[in-house]
């Protein structure tokens, strides 16, 4: 309902490639990664922060959705929502992963380069904004406060960790789960209240 | 810890805030992971979420991937080599080899049988029995070498979402698709050829079908997926 007429129909059409994937169709699923894999590349680039790691984490992604297209259920998410949801989970266990290795293992500073995004890439409350603009619902994330609205946005666009976040913010580790917490509440029921959610 | 139950649902829904927002220390992260994959409450709980939270992802800019990506893809899968950015669908090797084998399934599964004797050039046909990745039937093109006209039926195939239509191209030999008609609601549909069949499907091996906006492409050319295609099949 809250979503602009191009988003929908950009969906419908990932979602009839979806669909043809999951019957083995191999000229679908090159077409689903040309739609797709630059907005997903997007997402895993500013999580990873390295270009070898995120490329990694899109080439696992599309391995496991040409296995797993079939449980893709078209009435539970949309299309994009789902691939969105794989790439960032694998980002965010590569990430974590890679954190419990560090307490044993030596860094290994050149293991990858950083990535360097477009001068000018919007900040992660920027990006917030204009992705809750992108779908009708920029006054869920206006409302939410200050501390709240930054911390959200550094993890869902940087995968931070609460830890991270708190190093980040200079704020003590309380604060920053409980504006985690609280903003990811009130976001919850302004998004839902928006119908923004199917369920 | 069981999370499904009522008086902890709350507890439940704001760690699958966390997990799905991604701030849960690694460790926390694993087990929760792991509850989820046995408890689908708590699977359900951590879908709302990212349901909630993926959408606002599209507020980043595009970045194109490199194009190793796409060719590691294709490698580790086993899969045929489709050239993932280089040109439409209409261009692709691959496209011609799945459909080859399609086409003629599909003929198979249609049961097309010859004339015998054969019937005067002018009733002679010119056929195009258009399928889908399964092989079955879901459109027919058919043209009499004597009449200006080809007929085009739907006959399966699945159901065309609301404000789509489906568009019928020429694809010849190479150069650009040349569209047909845009499939009427019916499903029937008769096309005026610019020329005699012989002289239209003269360098036309196949016809395809392809998904866009109601009304056909604003294009002039494909803009949707390609959701059927067919070998045109001189009967003759």
């Amino acid at each position: 309902m809250a979503e602009a007429p191009r988003n929908a129909e950009r969906n419908e059409r990932l979602a009839a490639l979806m669909a043809r994937v999951a019957l083995g169709d191999q000229n679908a699923f090159a077409a689903l990664y040309e739609q797709s894999s630059p907005h997903l590349y997007g997402v895993a680039v500013r999580i990873m922060r390295e270009g070898s790691a995120a490329e990694e984490v899109l080439q696992e992604a599309f391995v496991s959705v040409w296995h797993h297209a079939g449980s893709y259920e078209a009435a539970k998410s949309q299309p994009l929502t789902w691939l969105t949801a794989i790439v960032r989970n694998r980002c965010l266990d590569q990430l974590r992963r890679r954190e419990l290795d560090t307490v044993t293992m030596t860094t290994d500073d050149d293991d990858g380069k950083e990535f360097d995004l477009p001068s000018g890439d919007p900040t992660p409350v920027e990006l917030l904004l204009a992705g809750a603009e992108a779908q009708s619902v920029r006054n869920c994330v206006e409302t939410l406060e200050g501390g709240a609205k930054q911390a959200i946005a550094l993890a869902f666009y940087q995968g931070l960790s609460h830890a991270e976040l708190a190093e980040h913010m200079r704020q003590p580790l309380g604060t920053v789960k409980s504006w985690v917490r609280r903003g990811l509440e009130r976001l919850k029921s302004c998004l839902d209240r928006s119908g923004y959610v199917r369920s | 810890m069981n999370l499904s139950r009522p008086d902890r649902l709350q507890r439940l829904d704001a760690l699958a805030a966390e997990y799905a927002l991604g701030t849960m220390s690694p460790r926390a992260r694993a087990r929760f992971a792991r509850i989820a994959r046995n408890d689908s409450n708590v699977a359900a709980a951590i879908r709302n979420w990212e349901t909630r939270l993926a959408p606002l992802a599209e507020g980043a800019p595009p970045i194109a991937p490199p194009p190793r990506v796409w060719s590691t893809i294709v490698q580790k899968l086993g899969l045929q080599r489709i050239p993932g950015n280089d040109g439409p669908w209409w261009t692709r090797v691959a496209f011609w080899r799945s459909f080859a084998l399609t086409s003629f399934a599909a003929a198979m599964a249609l049961g097309v049988t010859l004339f015998s004797p054969p019937p005067p050039v002018a009733d002679q046909p010119i056929v195009a029995v258009l399928a889908g990745p399964d092989a079955k039937p879901a459109l027919i093109a058919t043209a009499m070498r004597g009449q200006r006209a080809m007929i085009v039926k739907v006959v399966g195939g699945s159901a065309v979402p609301a404000g789509k239509s489906l568009e019928l191209w020429m694809l010849p030999t190479g150069a650009a698709p040349k569209s047909l008609v845009v499939i009427p609601d019916s499903g029937v549909g008769r096309i005026a050829l610019p020329a005699a069949p012989d002289a239209a499907f003269a360098n036309v091996p196949a016809l395809a079908v392809s998904l866009e906006p109601a009304g056909g492409s604003p294009t002039g050319a494909p803009t949707g997926p390609v959701l059927y295609s067919g070998k045109v099949e001189r009967f003759y």
